[in-house]
């Protein structure tokens, strides 16, 4: 692991020295910050506390063409995937998110896109000094420097960042950007610890998981579902939002005699969700899916992959429109435990 | 105005209390913040939890449509008792709108009416006031709003924080109910729709360039679809998969198809509470573009919606003397 720093002065320059690559950053969209390319010869200030669509679309885009075809034709095009990318200033929850999905993706069969597009781009992460106020990452085994799934960590230490590699790809991208960083000390490894404790500190919310995963299924038929999802809409703000939920749904779609296969986020909270071709939907009400959103997270992923599918980013509970808020949701599952 | 809401609780608990009521729908306190939540209360104890408040923002009568259907199991009989609903001025024309439109039965509803002095914009007043883990409350006091939070109270003129769909509102009194809880308020001189007014003033490229770039953000969360008390159809155009109407491709072609056909459907129906806006993640400013719609019927067929629970549904009645000089 190399450390090292660069004043902020040099922000623009680090940017620019990126060219060649499609860099993604959070950008002001409104009123709200979005990761959006960023145009050639910018560099957006990283003075942001999350976006409020996460990043995962970098390597989980919401439409991705798995394949194009013209009525008549045999032929079948598949979009080459060969776009280096780099994610700047994404924070360690939505990188740690991008490691727990990549287990699912890379479980029975290495799935071609996210795996590729993984391959392809490089994380760099932004340790957080102001969390938000729903931010509950250290709950869920995460932090404000939390490296996981990261390629390299920037740390704003006032005058200076200081960067760390942890990967090949962060290495690179060291040597890429020598040119404009200085070797990093002791000093500023120790003012790190500080930085990232003070944050530390300032998460007010918390939620306590213990027995939380195991004591899931046991609560099937408990009222709390019904409580918890009297108020839900049904919309999908709260999974198209999370970093973590993954899935997804393939169509056909037909636009005069030109044909594409698209797969596109879908969302656990929709009613067409799990319906069969039969009509009959094993999830029929509001109260099913909500209670297979919080098993998901909380219970079969963990199962399956030894991790909580929710890194505490808060995003569903900051915009959730009826105020189902998950740090309450956990609280009342642990009570009825 | 004040508000009393030991009075309000009372109320609710007695209407909860009735053998032909189910659950009374209001407001209460929510887990952090500015947050208000929607509240289902079932017997007298839980009226208890129930506010009314500057920050009562929502709409519920969306929960009257919303709420599910399940098979009723066998030997058993459905229940069929009443659903009880709290209502600002606006909240009371989607009821009234429903009822226009059959969506609902009149006797299957109590109508709690809520005099609404004006509410706030929730985003407005977290970027005055930054909203904080700790719970806040607010209260309506003279012309001013009252931010109680931590134990300090801080008075806000009520021109800084007040909702757009407020400052628009000419109906700040429930249209109908069943229980009025308080004196009716007085209107107020209403603001310019500048929202409205911006649109207006493009030419139709700026116009379209404007709408791309809103309709290019949106994440078909179907929050707004959702949120609204009108959206109710049972088999939605948008969740169609044979035919598609409608691409599940989250791109700018098939956004606009799906903002648009909701904002068609919603021409003459729409009452203006501002919900879908409110909700919407990707900040697309979608009450511009209903309240445009609502004021072309308006103007155009003298129809306003929600205001008459006699009235025909304007989409579903034609006139030989309807003006046409309008169509190309």
């Amino acid at each position: 692991m190399s450390a090292m720093l660069l004043n902020k002065e040099k922000w623009p320059e680090f940017v620019k020295m990126l060219a060649g690559k499609k860099v993604l950053a959070p950008q002001a969209d409104g009123d709200a910050m979005r990761f959006a390319a960023v145009a050639e010869g910018e560099a957006p200030a990283l003075d942001y506390n999350n976006t409020r669509v996460p990043p995962k679309g970098a390597l989980f885009p919401q439409t991705e063409t798995m394949l194009k075809f013209q009525s008549g034709s045999e032929q079948v095009e598949e979009p080459q995937l060969d776009q280096e990318t780099v994610v700047l200033g994404l924070r360690p929850c939505d990188a740690r998110a991008m490691a727990i999905v990549e287990k699912l993706f890379k479980w029975d069969i290495d799935d071609p896109y996210f795996v590729r597009r993984r391959d392809l781009t490089t994380l760099v992460g932004l340790a957080c000094i102001e969390p938000g106020m729903n931010c509950f990452c250290s709950s869920v085994g995460g932090g404000p420097a939390s490296t996981e799934g990261l390629d390299m960590l920037m740390v704003d230490l006032g005058e200076n960042y200081l960067l760390e590699a942890f990967t090949e790809k962060g290495e690179a991208l060291l040597a890429e950007t020598k040119d404009l960083l200085e070797e990093a000390g002791d000093v500023q490894l120790k003012e790190k610890e500080k930085v990232v404790g003070d944050a530390e500190q300032k998460i007010k919310r918390k939620v306590d998981t213990e027995g939380v995963p195991e004591g899931l299924p046991g609560l099937w038929e408990d009222p709390l579902w019904q409580k918890v999802s009297a108020s839900c809409l049904g919309c999908g703000t709260c999974t198209y939002l999370c970093p973590t939920c993954h899935c997804f749904d393939i169509q056909d779609e037909t636009e005069g005699f030109d044909a594409r296969r698209c797969r596109m986020w879908d969302s656990c909270m929709f009613d067409e969700y799990t319906m069969h071709t039969s009509g009959h939907n094993p999830r029929p009400t509001r109260r099913e899916r909500t209670r297979n959103r919080i098993n998901h997270k909380y219970s079969y992923y963990v199962d399956k992959f030894d991790v909580i599918a929710c890194v505490g980013c808060g995003r569903c509970t900051n915009l959730c429109p009826v105020n189902i808020d998950i740090i309450e949701t956990i609280r009342q599952v642990k009570e009825a435990l | 105005m004040k508000m009393d809401l030991e009075q309000l609780r009372k109320t609710a608990a007695e209407v909860v209390s009735r053998d032909d009521v189910r659950y009374l729908v209001g407001w209460k306190q929510g887990t952090y913040g500015y947050r208000v939540a929607p509240g289902f209360i079932e017997d007298a104890a839980g009226a208890a939890e129930l506010i009314f408040s500057p920050l009562c923002t929502a709409n519920l009568a969306t929960y009257l449509t919303l709420a599910e259907q399940l098979p009723v199991p066998r030997g058993e009989e459905p229940d069929d008792r009443k659903v009880a609903l709290m209502v600002k001025g606006c909240d009371s024309r989607a009821v009234v709108q429903l009822l226009v439109e059959k969506g609902i039965e009149r006797d299957d509803v109590v109508v709690i009416g809520c005099p609404c002095p004006g509410v706030i914009d929730a985003d407005l007043l977290a970027e005055k006031y930054p909203e904080t883990e700790d719970l806040a409350e607010m209260k309506w006091d003279g012309e001013d709003f009252l931010l109680i939070r931590g134990g300090e109270e801080t008075k806000i003129a009520r021109d800084e924080l007040l909702a757009e769909k407020c400052r628009l509102c000419r109906y700040p009194n429930p249209i109908i109910s069943d229980i009025m809880l308080d004196q009716e308020v007085e209107t107020w001189e209403l603001a310019e729709d500048e929202g409205v007014q911006e649109i207006e003033g493009k030419d139709v490229d700026e116009r379209a360039d404007y709408w791309a770039e809103q309709f290019e953000k949106c994440i078909r969360c179907y929050s707004c679809r959702n949120v609204c008390p009108l959206c109710y159809c049972q088999d939605c155009v948008l969740d169609r998969l044979n035919p598609t109407w409608v691409n599940r491709s989250v791109n700018f072609s098939e956004n606009t198809a799906f903002n648009i056909a909701r904002a068609f459907h919603l021409a003459g129906r729409c009452i203006e509470c501002g919900e879908c806006e409110r909700v919407c993640p990707a900040n697309i400013p979608l009450g511009k573009l209903n309240r445009k719609l609502a004021r072309e019927v308006r103007d155009k067929y003298g129809f306003e919606a929600g205001v008459d629970p006699e009235a025909e549904p304007f989409q579903a009645s034609f006139k030989p003397d309807d003006p046409e000089d309008f169509i190309l």
